[in-house]
């Protein structure tokens, strides 16, 4: 396979499989050469399914041959984060404690995902129980941010594999999860597009939890429009996930106009952008004159009271997960990854009053995200306010102060966990350090189709997204 | 809670969440303990007594 195929997106994937332009089984051998080649450097992959992957092509060519029905994924790869359930193939959440663990069902969204025609390619490595933003794990070791081949950076986290597969071509779109940003932070570090939807659109049964009111789940694609397709397969209500909306699915692709003419456009300036390092704001302010360059109504937005969030989404994650993991901490605590048993265990110390207190914060950020809704479209802000930090970094200098690279790579995320909104993280520029960046557009609940719509549109008029990284 | 305390305050706090943490292991956690507590201080500080707490989005 040349690079360009590997580099292909997956409408374009899915137009020429169903034109037998190209075989499945071709595409997805070509893949697996590929990660064959390139994953014992960049370790994006958990679990590579090759006999299975083959053999869903082979069954994806033979009813293609027959003339059967075409899904509108029909053929086309996919990899998920291995926290998605998939029958018959461990799925271990990046931790030991799970590391033998295989599922007898597909979680909901991989099966809607495998009916629409898609065939799991392997299973991403992720942060210990997607604990975590750096995308480090002490049991399998870091993906490795394909941007850049001399110096060992973050590739983001916790869904640090579906980042690093998309953008160095091992896969042509991955599943993430995203509970202070996990899909956006490494779209954001490893220049591609993350869609974190909104709460209750996409079901997450079958989904290895961190904490159930913040966890979502959503695609990690090279383009907005590629998204847009993968959502429309995994959306939609699901009797098996109760925090599912019964809302109709509607057709994002059909959303994508190209025309932002007219659309209001709130730009978070304090707290995000002025957080953010010179490169990121420049390269935000730029995004934001170029939306307003095709006729978009651009001015600036603030949100007072994300300055709460980081407590109290403390206060409600820490919770939540020491929930889930109480019982294997008492058993097992020697099987964590230090780092995340140190902070499961601090979980142990919030109180039930603290829980409260971060849940009246939610109420107040959600209302405040919504006001600036009503006056606006969508709200657009730096994704992770630096690039992605070396390997080893603890610390690092924001536009605003120093800061601890863990709480500066989930700050301007987060606060769209805590309210609910959907939110894509889009690549609006490189660093000085030639590194990527990314910005978030975030709109209305439930209103994916417009959010897409200003992400693609962006990507219509920009090159960012189509750049490669240099791989060896 | 104070945000300064001593092992034997956290391993009382320990068991009552239901763990049962060596003193080697309180002590390894004390830093972070204390750092979360001044954090959880902050949204004591805050007016929200007439905020109603909600969990998430409005599910249709």
């Amino acid at each position: 396979m040349s690079a360009d195929l590997a580099f292909t997106g997956v409408i374009d994937l899915a137009r020429m499989v169903a034109r037998k332009e190209v075989s499945p089984v071709e595409v997805v051998r070509a893949y697996l050469d590929r990660i064959a080649a390139l994953d014992v450097t960049l370790r994006a992959y958990i679990t590579v399914c090759g006999d299975e992957a083959l053999a869903g092509a082979r069954a994806a060519e033979a009813g293609l041959m027959a003339g059967g029905a075409v899904g509108p994924l029909h053929g086309v790869p996919v990899a998920l984060k291995d926290l998605y359930d998939t029958a018959g193939v461990r799925t271990t959440a990046g931790s030991k404690i799970l590391a033998d663990r295989v599922p007898d069902a597909d979680a909901t969204v991989v099966r809607r995902l495998r009916e629409a025609g898609a065939v799991v390619l392997g299973k991403l490595h992720m942060v210990e129980f997607a604990y975590g933003p750096e995308g480090l794990n002490a049991h399998h070791g870091a993906p490795r941010n394909p941007w850049d081949g001399a110096v060992e950076r973050m590739p983001g986290g916790s869904s640090s594999g579906s980042g690093v597969a998309v953008a160095a071509g091992l896969a042509p779109a991955a599943l993430g999860s995203d509970t202070g940003g996990s899909i956006r932070i490494p779209a954001s570090l490893c220049g591609i597009t993350g869609l974190k939807p909104t709460y209750g659109r996409v079901s997450r049964a079958g989904v290895l939890p961190l904490a159930w009111s913040m966890d979502h789940v959503g695609p990690m694609t090279r383009t907005a429009a590629d998204a847009a397709l993968l959502l429309r397969v995994m959306a939609g209500y699901d009797p098996g996930d109760a925090s599912t909306s019964v809302l109709p699915v509607p057709d994002y692709l059909a959303a994508l106009n190209g025309d932002v003419k007219g659309l209001r456009v709130g730009l978070l300036r304090a707290f995000f952008l002025e957080s953010a390092t010179p490169d990121v704001r420049a390269a935000v302010e730029r995004a934001a004159s170029t939306l307003k360059d095709a006729g978009a109504l651009v001015d600036d937005v603030a949100l007072p009271a994300v300055g709460h969030v980081g407590a109290a989404a403390y206060a409600v994650v820490g919770s939540e997960a020491l929930a889930y993991h109480a019982s294997w901490l008492k058993g097992r605590s020697a099987d964590y990854d230090p780092d995340v048993r140190r902070r499961l265990q601090v979980g142990a110390f919030i109180t039930g009053a603290h829980y409260v207190r971060g849940q009246q914060v939610r109420a107040l950020v959600r209302a405040e995200v919504d006001a600036a809704l009503v006056r606006h479209d969508v709200l657009l802000a730096p994704a992770t306010p630096l690039t992605a930090p070396r390997l080893d970094e603890r610390q690092t200098t924001l536009g605003d102060g120093p800061s601890d690279v863990r709480s500066a790579l989930i700050r301007l995320t987060r606060p769209f966990n805590f309210s609910g909104h959907p939110a894509c993280a889009v690549p609006c520029g490189f660093s000085t350090q030639d590194l990527p960046i990314g910005m978030q557009v975030i709109g209305r609940p439930f209103d994916e189709a417009t959010v897409l719509r200003v992400a693609d549109a962006y990507q219509r008029l920009t090159d960012w997204h189509t750049r490669r990284p240099v791989l060896a | 809670m104070d945000a300064a305390f001593d092992v034997e305050t956290l391993r009382h706090a320990a068991r009552v969440a239901g763990f049962a943490l060596s003193d080697e292991e309180l002590s390894r956690l004390q830093p972070a303990i204390e750092a979360s507590l001044r954090l959880l201080a902050t949204l004591d500080a805050l007016p929200l007594d007439a905020v109603e707490p909600t969990t998430q989005y409005r599910i249709l």
